[in-house]
């Protein structure tokens, strides 16, 4: 009788110290589980801050100016287009160089 | 057995004992013990909930997930507005330890004045004061980074506009609580919110959460708003009509292109226009959305609409001569005149010239509620079905109240406002088979269902009209543009100056152009309005014309109209001989 009490005074030691370190454990897991979304929300946020940076570089208004001022473009009318159909192909000559 | 009990047996001590003290003492005792129990029962069981209060305020924590504003894209799902975090720098007055190195650096990065900034930092009656809200990204790591003791930062939201002040007006602006003041950030506020979330959590010494308590409510983001702008074509008429408000030093200007097929709204602006990420010193001029809100005497825009009601009724056709000899007419006592007298005018070049007095001759034949019923049908006098802060109907009254002079100067656009807006919105009317559709500024890809107004034939009819109009001959040739058809009316008004229109050489204007291109299959109609042109031009086929015949060129090819009148081409053959 007295040894089996001592067995499962032992087993129940055992199971609390097990306890405690599978709570302390899972603890730890989900910290670092809640510190990996945060850091995905932060990315998120990063990307949609980039995305609307890439934009802000890429508005007509600065595409215009670079076109027009570095790159001494100018705006495409009609007069300087060749527009291709698919009827009339062999009508257009391809070596005038299609703007479009 | 006597009745005390011996504790010694020395003598001395042998004082008897009586029975009820330890007896008292035991009860006593006893008392204490139930006492404890009973204050245990009542900690543990009955007011428990006090302490279980108390022990979550010291661990629980309410963690609350915010929710994305959603963004509003543009037709092509290119970014108009969006949200990025902007950290808002905050400080503890008292707590503040800063050295005068850091002092400067911090004044650098927040672009503040050192003075500005150290008395901030010195009011220790406040525990708490906002340093600069909503600073860059960049710039709070870097503050961050100088780890100032007392000075904090809060996450916090801030929205861009990489369009800046060409589609400022539609877009609108958010306020710094990220609430929605004006334009469409304003008129969709409720979609473009999300609702926040809450989590509960377990936070342990550290501040680290360790465990969720109870269900999480996740955040929901708001919508992504996808809108019928197309932010080229914004930006194209933008540009195009501030070139024409500088070089003709008017004091404001609108434009307005709309889908003809579908009814989207492709570009509305106004000039003056302002940044919306930089709102400081905002002027009324600034904000105000011309285009929907305000409203003035629509003049020979209207002419097509009593010209078509004419046809659709059979009392005329293209070609019945209408004699306007000498170039005015008289109509119960008053007398209406045309610039240029022009004798007998087919029905076609009523349009084309712009005669009131033809108009007027054709618009006496008609009822007042038949013409009061076509104007309304097209829109004028009607709340504009589109939805925005600030839109106006316009005024077109009752035809029961119309004497026959209002009838005639009603007939040819003076009597009756009208907005920009509804001014474009109605030519849908010519431009998509004598239906008006409604108009939107949302995408949308299915083809508008419109309500008849007048007959397929009549709107072509109309349509060739208002070729001519834009033609050689016509009143608005500048509006023609290279390759594409157009055809369109152009308006010029006086404006009120005081109590009458002012006198010879100290008018005030404004002029105006609304047309649709390719005539014969439309697909835009554009809309453009110049407020006190005061360069010398003022006639709206002078000076709001070529607004629109730009725009038109523009609009076209980014939607890949191909021309559909011929064009010589300037192409130079390329005589370099190169092997691709």
């Amino acid at each position: 009788m007295m040894r089996l009490n001592l067995v499962l005074t032992l087993a129940v030691v055992a199971s609390a110290v097990y306890l405690v370190s599978v709570q302390y454990e899972s603890r730890r897991v989900f910290t670092e589980l809640d510190k990996a979304r945060a850091e995905a929300r932060h990315l998120d946020t990063e990307f949609e801050r980039l995305q609307v940076e890439k934009r802000s570089q890429a508005t007509p208004a600065r595409v215009e100016k670079l076109a027009r001022e570095k790159l001494q473009m100018r705006q495409v009318t009609p007069a300087i287009t060749t527009y291709v159909t698919y009827s009339d192909v062999a009508v257009h000559d391809a070596s005038t160089g299609a703007v479009k | 057995m006597s009745r005390s009990v011996q504790y010694t047996s020395s003598p001395l001590l042998a004082s008897r004992t009586p029975v009820w003290r330890s007896k008292f003492v035991v009860g006593a005792i006893a008392l204490a013990f139930s006492g404890l129990a009973a204050r245990a029962a009542y900690i543990q069981v009955f007011a428990n909930d006090f302490f279980q209060r108390q022990g979550e305020v010291r661990f629980a924590r309410t963690l609350e997930l915010p929710a994305n504003r959603g963004r509003i894209l543009d037709r092509n799902g290119l970014i108009l507005a969006s949200s990025v975090p902007a950290p808002s720098i905050w400080a503890i007055p008292e707590d503040v330890e800063v050295d005068k190195a850091q002092l400067q650096k911090l004044s650098k990065l927040l672009e503040m004045p050192v003075g500005e900034l150290s008395k901030k930092l010195e009011d220790d009656d406040k525990t708490f004061v906002w340093i600069k809200r909503q600073v860059d990204a960049d710039i709070a790591k870097q503050i961050a980074a100088l780890n100032i003791k007392g000075i904090y930062q809060r996450k916090e939201y801030k929205r861009q506009y990489p369009e800046g002040e060409s589609a400022a007006h539609v877009v609108g602006f958010t306020n710094v609580e990220d609430n929605g003041q004006e334009g469409v950030e304003l008129l969709f506020n409720k979609d473009l919110l999300g609702r926040p979330g809450l989590r509960h959590v377990i936070k342990d010494r550290l501040g680290r959460a360790v465990e969720d308590v109870g269900e999480v409510v996740q955040p929901v983001a708001g919508r992504d708003l996808q809108l019928s702008i197309d932010s080229k074509v914004q930006f194209f008429a933008y540009q195009k009509l501030r070139e024409a408000v500088v070089t003709n030093r008017a004091q404001a200007g609108s434009v307005v292109v709309l889908d003809a097929v579908t009814g989207e709204v492709l570009a509305l602006a106004n000039y003056p226009s302002y940044v919306p990420d930089k709102r400081h010193n905002l002027t009324g001029a600034q904000l105000r959305n011309r285009a929907l809100t305000d409203t003035f005497e629509p003049g020979s825009v209207m002419k097509p609409f009593t010209i078509g009601l004419a046809l659709d009724t059979g009392r005329v056709k293209p070609g019945t001569i209408i004699d306007t000899a000498p170039g005015s007419v008289t109509i119960t006592g008053a007398t209406i005149r045309d610039s240029h007298p022009h004798g007998a005018l087919t029905v076609e070049q009523v349009i084309q010239v712009s005669s009131n007095v033809g108009t007027t001759k054709i618009a006496m034949q008609m009822q007042p509620s038949e013409m009061w019923n076509t104007f309304s049908q097209a829109g004028f006098g009607q709340k504009p079905q589109i939805q925005f802060p600030g839109v106006v109907s316009g005024r077109l009254r009752p035809s029961k109240s119309w004497r026959p002079i209002e009838q005639a100067t009603i007939s040819y656009g003076y009597g009756l406002s009208a907005s920009l807006f509804q001014m474009a919105r109605s030519y849908t009317v010519f431009s998509h088979d004598g239906q008006i559709i409604p108009a939107t500024l949302l995408k949308s890809s299915e083809p508008a269902v419109g309500v008849a107004v007048f007959s397929p034939a009549t709107a072509a009819a109309v349509r060739k009209m208002l070729q001519m109009a834009a033609g050689p001959g016509g009143t608005g040739p500048k509006a023609q543009t290279l390759g594409y058809s157009v055809g369109g009316k152009s308006g010029t008004a006086y404006k009120q100056v005081g109590k009458g229109y002012g006198s010879e050489g100290n008018r005030k204007y404004r002029s105006w152009f609304v047309g649709i291109a390719p005539i014969d299959i439309p697909r835009v109609i554009v809309a453009v309005m110049l407020d006190e042109p005061s360069a010398g031009k003022y006639f709206g086929g002078e000076v709001a014309a070529p607004v629109f015949s730009e725009t038109v060129q523009q609009t076209l090819r980014m939607m890949g109209v191909q021309p559909d009148m011929a064009v010589r081409p300037q192409i130079v053959a390329n005589t370099v001989e190169e092997s691709f």
